[in-house]
């Protein structure tokens, strides 16, 4: 069963971020605002809200030169790096610590800024684990070298500002390139090269360096973004630590999407953008890393996509099944964190107004009318479900989605007491994939609950009949928690095509 | 009580062992042919409509063509968890069905062979020393069988599979244990569920010992849906899992609804011991039996077994589910 996975993660955030659903995905957002300018209010990542002007400010620590140094490494891996490729850009990155990328985050967001006014010059950082923000105190050297990076990154080194700093002649061959590369774009009328680049360097980084061991929960939390990752394995062995924020940095920069005309970042209007929230988020669902922050950011930007909300069903079903529950049952959390995953109920009733809404703006999509129909199963409104599972699989043409169908709706069957059509769709799926076991221990089930004892051995004997050879079974029920995103290579492959050489501009 | 007076109810016993294996459990009310799972099954396979209700009283026997006998393992020990109590007899034991006081027909202690399904968690988690452990302590119990017991094995990962079928010959089913490894996701629910059908699938008295390390990550079945089986069912569940922050609330469960019992051990080294242990126990109970007379035929049975005049514990099942097919 190749595509089975005995690890998962859950990303954990700090209690005060998920005290609710709705309240946890806003302030999820809010993780680190970078706000420019000192009292004028920014408008955040084209969402058209306004960060509150704290002031006055707590001064930060002075930042050190080495992080300087580190984003303008991180501008020229951004260049060399050939998405979906394992090369010494995505290497190097890689091997940076959690707390490089943290600082990092603060860095590439400031050049980010930069890159659309190169004249701000006050920048303020608030971690998630603090109320009020920091402020970042870069030395007027460093600020300059910021500046002369952000006029690499933004393509715009003969811009007046640029000029006037001389930004050219501070910077070296492959930031030079960078320059051009990001100018081209320009004129093409795309002024996100970096933040595109960027965005799919990080996701190559999380999706092709997993790390295997996760470091130890910080006691202090450093400035810049924190995320702490539960590993369940076996439902039971649980482990917990701090995770890489390459995906918060990602994020962050695909926040700052202008599209063309745009004056104001619009990450909503961006079709890459939706295909990179899509696609990796179908990955990490494939492989089991579940991040609620991730849909929830996706569900902002895109909040009548049908792909995101089926995919933000998908994901709290998911976090109804056991195999989330118990480990998180399991979970010794450090004081003050709690988990944003609800009870199996809370977890089903989230995911079934998911698959509604999808299914309201994508009446014919027919996974999401199926995945609709169990969930109304798990809430005990078997009725409901019935119907949607009866249209689901007159709908479907594949024969995966047939087979759940008709799994699904043997068990809404026999809750209405429907023996014979409980029956029959049992056999049905048994009959599309004969070696699945399920189907097989349903009909014993039924059996036995309607007193037929010797249609219950029946039924169990064709279980024991099927192969001892775990690679000569398969059953489809066993990766329902993924199939949702069995066409995850492909999207990922499809976004990365455009960024690989040889790709039209 | 006096050896000779021992002495005679094991004859007693005995004359009646063979009848007991023909004797349908009747939990729940089946016009049943059985279903072999195995080709070495020492009942013979017959298809008992109505099957007549075996009297301890020879001379008078009592049949019914619409009520079965309905019979409870029961385990008699000294208060606080003391030792086995042995020697008892039917007039011992007072049974209320639903708090309807009913005649104990007939109670059976210790020769009445078993058949033992052990249900072995083969998951991930069991992969290692846990699984050298869980094999040697299979194998303890095959041999603390006695002539006449069977035994049968199902391991479960995400897979359901029947190592060997219920037979008298522990051969096939220490080989079987020798040769299974740990690898993939928990089927806890699958598999105890399917060892609960082998063990119905034999008149036999059926002790289901279900291993797991784990929770239940990948069956079809709810707990739920087992749960209700084991109602129906006179199959008596113990179950044996490593102590963690998760109660294992479906073994519990289980256990408790088929008057087994639930071991939370610290470590698999003391797993043979557990394993014999519970064998021992098991030896030690008895078998009561009665037609329920003046309750309603279907629906949920409240048992409440007592020990006329002793001051014992015994453990019971709750009840059963009887139902008309």
């Amino acid at each position: 069963m190749s595509a089975r996975r005995a690890r998962m993660s859950v990303l954990l955030l700090p209690s005060n971020d998920v005290r609710s659903t709705m309240r946890g995905v806003w302030l999820a957002c809010c993780l680190c605002v970078i706000v420019a300018g000192g009292h004028a209010p920014l408008a955040m990542a084209g969402q058209g809200r306004s960060a509150s002007p704290f002031r006055p400010l707590p001064p930060g620590e002075p930042v050190a030169d080495a992080r300087i140094d580190r984003v303008e490494r991180w501008l020229k891996a951004v260049t060399l790096h050939e998405p979906g490729a394992d090369d010494d850009a995505l290497r190097e990155v890689g091997s940076w610590s959690n707390r490089d990328l943290q600082t990092l985050w603060i860095e590439v967001n400031v050049v980010v800024q930069l890159m659309r006014n190169p004249r701000k010059g006050i920048f303020s950082v608030r971690p998630d684990s603090q109320r009020a923000p920091t402020e970042i105190r870069y030395t007027a050297r460093q600020l300059g070298r910021l500046v002369a990076l952000a006029c690499a990154a933004g393509g715009i080194i003969a811009e007046p500002h640029c000029v006037d700093i001389k930004a050219a002649t501070s910077l070296d061959a492959d930031l030079m390139r960078l320059s051009g590369l990001a100018g081209a774009a320009r004129l093409r009328g795309d002024g996100n090269y970096v933040l595109r680049r960027g965005a799919l360097l990080h996701s190559d980084v999380a999706i092709l360096t997993p790390r295997s061991a996760m470091d130890p929960v910080s006691p202090s939390p450093l400035p810049g973004p924190q995320r702490l990752r539960l590993e369940i394995s076996d439902g039971r062995d649980v482990d917990l630590g701090q995770d890489a924020v390459h995906w918060d940095i990602a994020r962050m920069v695909l926040d700052y999407v202008k599209p063309s005309g745009a004056d104001a970042p619009a990450p909503g209007r961006d079709a890459m953008v939706r295909q990179w929230y899509t696609a990796t988020a179908a990955w990490m669902q494939h492989v089991e890393q579940h991040d609620h922050l991730h849909l929830a950011r996706a569900r902002e930007i895109f909040p009548a996509d049908p792909e995101v909300l089926f995919l933000s069903g998908c994901q709290r079903e998911a976090y109804a099944a056991p195999r989330i529950q118990s480990g998180i049952r399991a979970a010794d959390l450090p004081a003050g964190m709690s988990l944003g995953v609800a009870s199996p109920r809370g977890e089903l009733r989230q995911a079934e107004a998911f698959f509604r809404r999808a299914l309201e703006v994508k009446p014919d999509h027919v996974e999401a009318r199926l995945r609709h129909g169990r969930v109304l199963g798990g809430l005990g409104r078997h009725a409901d479900a019935a119907a949607e599972l009866r249209q689901a699989i007159a709908s479907a043409d594949d024969t995966l989605l047939v087979y759940y169908g008709n799994l699904f709706l043997g068990a809404a069957e026999e809750e209405l007491g429907h023996r014979d059509a409980a029956r029959l769709a049992y056999e049905q799926a048994a009959a599309l994939y004969p070696d699945a076991q399920s189907p097989l221990v349903a009909l014993s089930r039924l059996a036995r609950r309607y007193g037929d004892r010797p249609g219950a051995l029946r039924a169990i004997q064709r279980v024991f009949a099927l192969s001892s050879d775990a690679n000569e079974r398969n059953d489809p029920w066993w990766t329902y928690n993924v199939a949702q995103a069995r066409n995850a290579d492909a999207l990922l492959e499809e976004l990365r095509r455009p960024f690989q050489p040889g790709a039209a501009p | 009580m006096t050896r000779t007076r021992r002495k005679q109810r094991t004859q007693k016993t005995q004359k009646t062992q063979r009848m007991w294996c023909l004797c349908v459990s009747v939990a729940a009310f089946f016009s049943v042919s059985f279903v072999p799972l195995v080709s070495l099954s020492r009942v013979p396979i017959v298809s008992l409509s109505r099957v007549p209700i075996v009297s301890l009283s020879q001379s008078q026997p009592s049949f019914s063509s619409k009520v079965e006998a309905v019979r409870v393992d029961v385990l008699v020990t000294e208060r606080d968890g003391g030792s086995a109590i042995l020697g008892l007899g039917p007039s011992d034991f007072e049974v209320l069905d639903n708090g309807v006081p009913q005649q104990v027909d007939l109670v059976s202690f210790e020769q009445i062979p078993l058949n033992v399904i052990l249900v072995l968690d083969m998951s991930d988690s069991v992969a290692g020393e846990r699984l050298d452990h869980l094999r040697g302590a299979g194998a303890a119990l095959l041999g603390a069988l006695k002539k006449g017991d069977q035994a049968a094995l199902v391991t479960f990962s995400h897979l359901v599979v029947l190592g060997a079928g219920l037979t008298g010959d522990v051969e096939p089913v220490a080989t079987a244990i020798d040769t299974v490894s740990g690898s993939g996701d928990t089927a806890l629910v699958d598999g105890t569920y399917a060892g609960m059908m082998i063990g119905e699938s034999d008149a036999g008295r059926a002790l289901l010992i279900v291993f797991s390390d784990g929770v239940d990550t990948s069956s079809w079945l709810s707990p739920d849906a087992v749960l209700d089986a084991a109602k129906r069912s006179d199959v008596v569940v113990y179950g044996v899992t490593a102590r963690s922050r998760l109660k294992p609330e479906f073994l519990h469960d289980l256990t408790s609804f088929t008057g087994g019992r639930l071991f939370e051990i610290e470590k698999t080294a003391n797993l043979r011991a557990t394993f014999l242990g519970i064998l021992d126990e098991f030896r030690h109970r008895y078998l009561v039996s009665y037609t329920p007379r003046g309750v309603a035929k279907d629906g949920w049975h409240r048992l409440d077994v007592r020990v006329r005049n002793r001051r014992v514990t015994v453990k019971a099942r709750p009840g059963y589910l009887a139902q008309t097919p």
